[in-house]
């Protein structure tokens, strides 16, 4: 087993009556890039904040950077709460500094790296600007850049991209890659699949307050079976009969799941029926369609939980 | 673990200091008692300036003859030393005799030339005294300066010369304390007033930028409380600072009599007081402000905040109120009460460092207000999480744990 950077077990967290969170376990190795997932209300943020000491588990373990008691790591962590929030009259070097300095980062380092990372992150000319005047998506790279100034050894970021455009998407995941390659690990939670598929090494799946699924994404995606577009030559009666009972026509095309044994015995009966081969494809679904399968039509269609 | 504390703690404070001091509203706080000032000494001014100009013209007539002028001269410059500034006679103006002393003395109350308050005429052993209504005290000056001039005529040159010096009572009068311990007690209470009222908001800025969740992730709660505690008492002390520098300059601008008046204010501790006082002040705001903040971080919007401010300065005075009596009556219970109550013990034990010599109450205190402070800050914080950050308190879960 490698070394974990995370650990928890068994956590539960009660607002009220309700449980938010019902017995989470997590386990993220060192050096990874690790996905939270789950739809909205699920519980991430809640697990991330049980697991960071911001709040306490009304029951569970964990463990993080090797201490039971996360609070005391705070210094080697770096963290982008959901609830984006910056001082607006403090200029862009500054807040940075500032966040590094609450984590132990002498003001003089932190401003020093503040003006590397904002020029690295091509933001260079905002330095000095007051954060009131940047736009939300620079605000948010900011208070990202804010996060791992004193270089944390864990880096955990609640729905990062969410409010990005597509370029600064583009900045972001460059940025973690950069903060996995330095050594940190990276614990982030999203419910926009292309993000965990293009950068997790390994994803948990949380809805209701419990995991779902734990593993990589090729393992979650393995979930579901291969799906198959077969065009044939010209349009035909008879197809329908010959493909499994799930295959639907779309503009002359037919999309079915590839059936258990393979596709090739159900090719031979289309070729030797004369339909023949336009257009062939086989696609392993999704991370998108492996999470909607495991979370299951009842998450999606949403409780009414909605975690701050 | 304390370093880390403190380092957190003055992480903030310097935040907060930083984006207090640098702004314009903040040298408007600082002017603001300039204005208060600024209007009180015009008003004043005005009003003396009415006054004296009716007073500059007034005078006192002696009519009298030519051979006792210098006599009458000498006498009215012994007897003005008596006077202080405010209480000062008119002006003498002596008059030769012409043949109708008295018609000529009330003829002096018809001219235009002069405005006479009150005029003597006749022999000195027997002079008589005109006076305009409301010039009593002008007459009867006239009336001692004719008897001490007779008096100093008969007594042929034989004059008192004293010596004058200055004398400091090692233990200070039981009313001069008494006027020290309000005193005190007062000007604790008036900062306290001004300054600690702000503490009430200083949560309310990260709770609507949402940076609470930044602090709280990086740092425990009692840190960022404290933390914001020292923030406002750093504005608060470039506040009482600059003010303090002035108000201690004070006493060798003014007059000096008011500057004698300042030092009767002597103290039963004696020249440790003003450490006291200091450190009492710093233990008020602190606890109060303590308050304020733990109070201020559970409302949720600016207009809760705003209806806070009455409650709070309604506790204010009522903690002035029992302080300030017992500053007044040192024996009673209240006053004792009043020390042993922590938000009104810093001002109750300033007026006791006033009324009493014994110091180790003052060590006492010091750890007792100390301890509020933290106790209140911890109660704050505990609040908070629980109520804002919706966290269960940390014991109960290490107890599920083991």
């Amino acid at each position: 087993m490698q070394d974990l950077a995370v650990s928890a077990s068994g956590l539960v967290k009660r607002f009220g009556d309700r449980r938010a969170v019902d017995g989470v376990g997590i386990a993220v190795p060192k050096g990874l890039i690790y996905g939270v997932l789950g739809p909205n209300g699920a519980g991430k943020t809640t697990t991330l904040r049980m697991l960071l000491g911001i709040i306490e588990p009304d029951e569970g373990e964990r463990m993080l950077l090797g201490s039971r008691h996360p609070r005391d790591m705070s210094d080697h962590v770096g963290y982008l709460p959901e609830e984006r929030g910056l001082y607006p009259n403090m200029k862009c070097r500054e807040a940075i500094a500032f966040m590094g300095a609450l984590r132990g980062l002498p003001w003089k380092v932190g401003r020093q790296r503040a003006g590397e990372l904002l020029e690295s992150a091509g933001l260079g000319h905002a330095a000095d600007d007051k954060i009131r005047k940047l736009s939300k998506g620079m605000a948010q790279l900011v208070q990202l850049l804010g996060s791992v100034v004193h270089e944390p050894d864990l880096l955990v970021l609640d729905e990062p991209f969410s409010g990005l455009d597509p370029v600064n998407q583009e900045r972001l995941e460059l940025l973690i890659r950069g903060q996995r390659d330095r050594g940190a690990t990276i614990l982030f939670s999203t419910h926009v699949m292309a993000h965990a598929e293009r950068l997790c090494e390994r994803i948990s799946v949380i809805a209701g307050g419990k995991v779902r699924f734990e593993g990589t994404v090729d393992a979650a995606r393995a979930l579901l079976p291969l799906r198959a577009r077969y065009t044939p030559l010209q349009a035909a009666d008879g197809i329908a009969a010959m493909l499994p009972a799930d295959a639907v026509c779309e503009e002359g095309s037919w999309r079915f799941t590839v059936p258990e044994g393979g596709i090739e015995a159900l090719l031979v009966r289309l070729i030797d029926a004369g339909h023949g081969i336009s257009g062939l494809s086989i696609e392993r679904p999704g991370l998108h369609d492996a999470f909607v399968r495991i979370v299951g039509d009842e998450a999606l269609a949403g409780q009414p939980e909605t975690i701050a | 673990m304390m370093p880390r504390f403190l380092r957190q703690a003055l992480t903030i404070a310097r935040r907060d200091l930083t984006a207090t001091v640098m702004t314009p509203t903040f040298l408007l706080f600082l002017l603001s008692p300039l204005l208060m000032i600024g209007f009180g000494v015009i008003g004043g001014l005005s009003g003396q300036a009415a006054s004296s100009a009716g007073e500059a013209r007034q005078q006192i007539v002696v009519i009298a003859p030519a051979d006792q002028r210098q006599a009458l001269q000498a006498a009215d410059r012994e007897l003005r030393s008596v006077f202080t500034r405010d209480s000062a006679r008119p002006r003498l103006r002596i008059d030769r005799a012409e043949a109708d002393p008295a018609l000529q003395a009330r003829g002096l109350f018809d001219s235009d030339a002069i405005e006479a308050a009150a005029v003597l005429y006749g022999p000195l052993d027997h002079p008589v005294v005109l006076r305009r209504s409301g010039a009593e005290a002008e007459g009867r000056y006239l009336a001692a300066l004719a008897a001490q001039t007779l008096r100093a005529e008969r007594a042929g040159g034989v004059r008192s010369t004293p010596r004058f010096e200055t004398v400091t009572r090692e233990a200070p009068t039981v009313s001069g304390r008494g006027q020290a311990a309000y005193f005190s007690t007062f000007a604790i209470f008036l900062v306290t007033l001004m300054l600690s009222g702000q503490a009430v908001g200083a949560m309310a800025e990260e709770r609507s930028n949402k940076v609470i969740e930044i602090l709280a992730a990086a740092v425990p709660l009692e840190s960022v409380f404290f933390g914001k505690l020292l923030g406002a008492f750093g504005s608060a002390l470039i506040f009482v600072g600059f003010w303090g520098t002035l108000v201690a300059n004070l006493p060798r601008l003014l007059p000096g009599d008011a500057a004698g008046l300042l030092s009767s204010l002597s103290v039963a501790v004696g020249p440790v007081f003003p450490l006291l006082l200091i450190g009492y002040f710093v233990m008020a705001y602190l606890l109060q402000s303590a308050v304020f903040l733990g109070v201020g971080s559970l409302a949720s919007t600016q207009r809760e905040i705003q209806m806070l401010s009455l409650p709070i300065t309604i506790f204010q005075f009522a903690m002035f109120g029992m302080a300030s009596y017992a500053a007044g009556n040192p024996e009673s219970w209240v006053a004792t009460v009043a020390e042993v109550v922590p938000f009104s013990s810093p001002m109750a034990m300033a007026a006791r460092a006033a009324n009493a010599p014994e110091l180790w109450p003052h060590a006492l205190a010091f750890a007792w207000q100390a301890l509020w402070v933290a106790m209140t800050l911890t109660i704050a914080a505990r609040l908070f999480r629980r109520g804002v950050l919706k966290s269960g308190s940390p014991k109960r879960a290490k107890r599920a744990v083991v």
